[in-house]
């Protein structure tokens, strides 16, 4: 935080101090109870805000469920050759398709809009840190994410012959929340760098060439060789490796993608420097937009 | 002092925003800053608040940095071009503000006095211009604030809004708390501020009760219809200022209308409508920043 004082004398300190008004609370007030109560009232807030948009709740929920239901089922009665089903490698690929969306739309997207319409610049101005509103968006948006999955898993095991152990549900389950949330930050860069117009159409820019260039939609051993090259390169690509490599031999991750393996370290260390490179363009991007509205 | 500021300045680029500043707000104040557009007053607010820093000097908030939580915590605002979610219920709004503050007043308390208790269960999206700024006195008031920050509260208010608006605020005031407002609508500052301070091109040019303000410049108007030459009335000691108005009146701002009459008198000079009248504050306001439409 900026020091807005740019010195204060010691003089001036105490003379500051005997003249500092008395708290005048009104008869009526309540301490509004710590900072758990806080976290809770703003995911909340944010869950009941983001239900009432449907467009959000289509769109993030609906579509990659959907999308699935379209392309798993027909794709069920293909095997790799170590008998991993299709439509088993596709479930979590949309799941990834969904949670990506989350990223770049809850996060990104509305931060940028909240931005431009100044609900930052009013909570800027009271007490609360700039982490109650980011933490509040995250909890959200992983609360928006089990959902999605859940109906995910259920359409796959229903509908598509996605049949796997126990463990493995749990496994697939916790790579795909934990991955989401390493490529959280760069939800946060783009809502701070974004402007609030541009930020839906860069958003959608990242969003579709990624998720089809890291095979969430199509095996990418059935897309053009140049996507095989470029994929080691895109840290999304290492996140549907993990979540594959959750449940699936290796062979038929192998055979799934067309890509050699590149070892669990290497995906994770890309997962890794994501979040940790995006965090570190966020927070730049995050202090340049206060420095600007601070003018 | 709940307010200080010391030998405030501002830069933006080459621009002066504020040129040395130094201003203090004891409790229980309601202290109006008026002035023109690009006069300083958002500055103002943003350096008292800590929301900006100050290039030069030095700005304290209830005797500390402003910027510090303890100091946020007692500060309610009102900011233009501010939003907040459109999809959340006023009352959801209202209550989920409650929670950013350490101590907060009941939510139908903070909904009554911001007259929104018909409109709790609306969502924000479905609110008119008027309604939302009364939500955005609520967001001010919830954190039970020792001291309001009002910057252009009424701007987007008709005539009766506006009333309603200072009602609410004087509501606030009556519990002992201090406001510290900007507007350029004078007559509102007139009504509601104990003291005001004029700010015009990064300085503060005049301060003092509404009264003081109006003694200290163009005290009266006098207006006559007369083939007078303009320049030359603007030019005799006592005159402020002089403005040819619409409908062939001229309007003389001036301090001393009586000596200026006996001088017109004794020159022979033929004066038809003669009217003198106590300068309103958008009177003195002219004459004190010479600049001309300044109120909406």
């Amino acid at each position: 935080m900026t020091r807005a004082v740019s010195r204060v004398s010691d003089g001036a300190a105490e003379r500051g101090a005997d003249r500092v008004p008395e708290r005048r609370l009104s008869a009526s007030a309540r301490p509004s109870g710590g900072a758990l109560a806080l976290l809770l009232a703003q995911v909340r807030a944010e869950f009941v805000s983001s239900l009432r948009a449907p467009d959000f709740v289509i769109g993030v929920v609906a579509i990659p469920v959907l999308l699935f239901l379209m392309f798993g089922p027909p794709n069920a009665r293909w095997t790799l050759p170590e008998g991993t089903r299709i439509s088993t490698m596709m479930m979590p690929g949309f799941g990834a398709f969904g949670i990506l969306s989350l990223v770049l739309f809850a996060f990104g997207v509305e931060i940028a809009q909240e931005r431009g319409k100044g609900w930052l610049r009013l909570m800027r101005a009271t007490p609360v840190p700039a982490w109650v509103y980011l933490g509040g968006k995250l909890a959200m948006s992983v609360l928006f994410a089990i959902v999605t999955l859940l109906a995910l898993f259920a359409a796959g095991a229903a509908f598509a012959q996605v049949r796997l152990e126990a463990l493995q549900w749990l496994q697939v389950f916790g790579v795909l929340l934990a991955g989401g949330v390493a490529l959280a930050p760069m939800g946060f860069a783009l809502g701070f760098l974004a402007r609030p117009r541009a930020a839906s159409t860069i958003g959608n820019l990242v969003f579709l060439p990624l998720s089809f260039a890291s095979g969430f939609f199509f095996p990418l051993s059935q897309l053009p060789a140049f996507l095989r090259d470029l994929a080691p390169f895109l840290p999304t690509y290492h996140y549907g490796r993990l979540i594959w490599s959750s449940f699936a031999p290796a062979a038929d991750i192998t055979a799934y993608t067309g890509i050699e393996p590149t070892g669990t370290l290497v995906s994770v260390g890309w997962l890794v420097g994501t979040f940790v490179g995006f965090s570190l363009l966020a927070g730049w991007a995050y202090r340049r937009d206060r420095r600007r509205d601070e003018g | 002092m709940i307010v200080e500021m010391r030998g405030v300045e501002k830069r933006y680029g080459d621009v002066q925003a504020l040129a040395g500043v130094d201003l203090a707000v004891a409790p229980g104040e309601v202290v109006g800053f008026l002035g023109p557009n690009g006069a300083g007053k958002t500055t103002s607010i943003r350096v008292m608040l800590g929301l900006t820093a100050p290039t030069r000097g030095e700005a304290r908030l209830f005797g500390g940095a402003p910027d510090r939580r303890e100091a946020r915590g007692r500060v309610g605002v009102m900011l233009q071009e501010s939003g907040v979610p459109t999809s959340l219920r006023v009352r959801e709004v209202v209550a989920l503000f409650a929670h950013y503050y350490p101590y907060a007043l009941p939510v139908a308390e903070v909904l009554a006095r911001a007259g929104l208790e018909d409109k709790a269960e609306a969502l924000v999206s479905a609110l008119s211009g008027g309604q939302r700024q009364r939500l955005y006195f609520a967001l001010a008031i919830v954190g039970d604030p020792d001291l309001l920050f009002l910057d252009e509260p009424t701007v987007a208010l008709d005539v009766e809004g506006r009333r309603a608006f200072w009602r609410q605020v004087v509501g606030f005031v009556e519990l002992g708390k201090t406001v510290l407002f900007t507007t350029h609508h004078l007559a509102e500052a007139d009504a509601v501020a104990q003291r005001l301070v004029v700010i015009d091109k990064g300085r503060i040019i005049a301060e003092g009760t509404p009264s003081e303000v109006k003694r200290r410049v163009a005290a009266r108007t006098v207006r006559f219809r007369a083939p007078l030459d303009v320049a030359a009335l603007a030019a005799r000691p006592q005159v402020q200022r002089v403005d040819a108005e619409p409908g062939g009146l001229t309007a003389v701002y001036t301090s001393e209308p009586e000596g200026l009459l006996r001088e017109l008198f004794a020159e022979g000079a033929e004066l038809r409508d003669l009217t003198v009248t106590d300068a309103d504050l958008e009177a003195a306001f002219v004459a004190l920043t010479g600049e001309r439409g300044v109120a909406a």
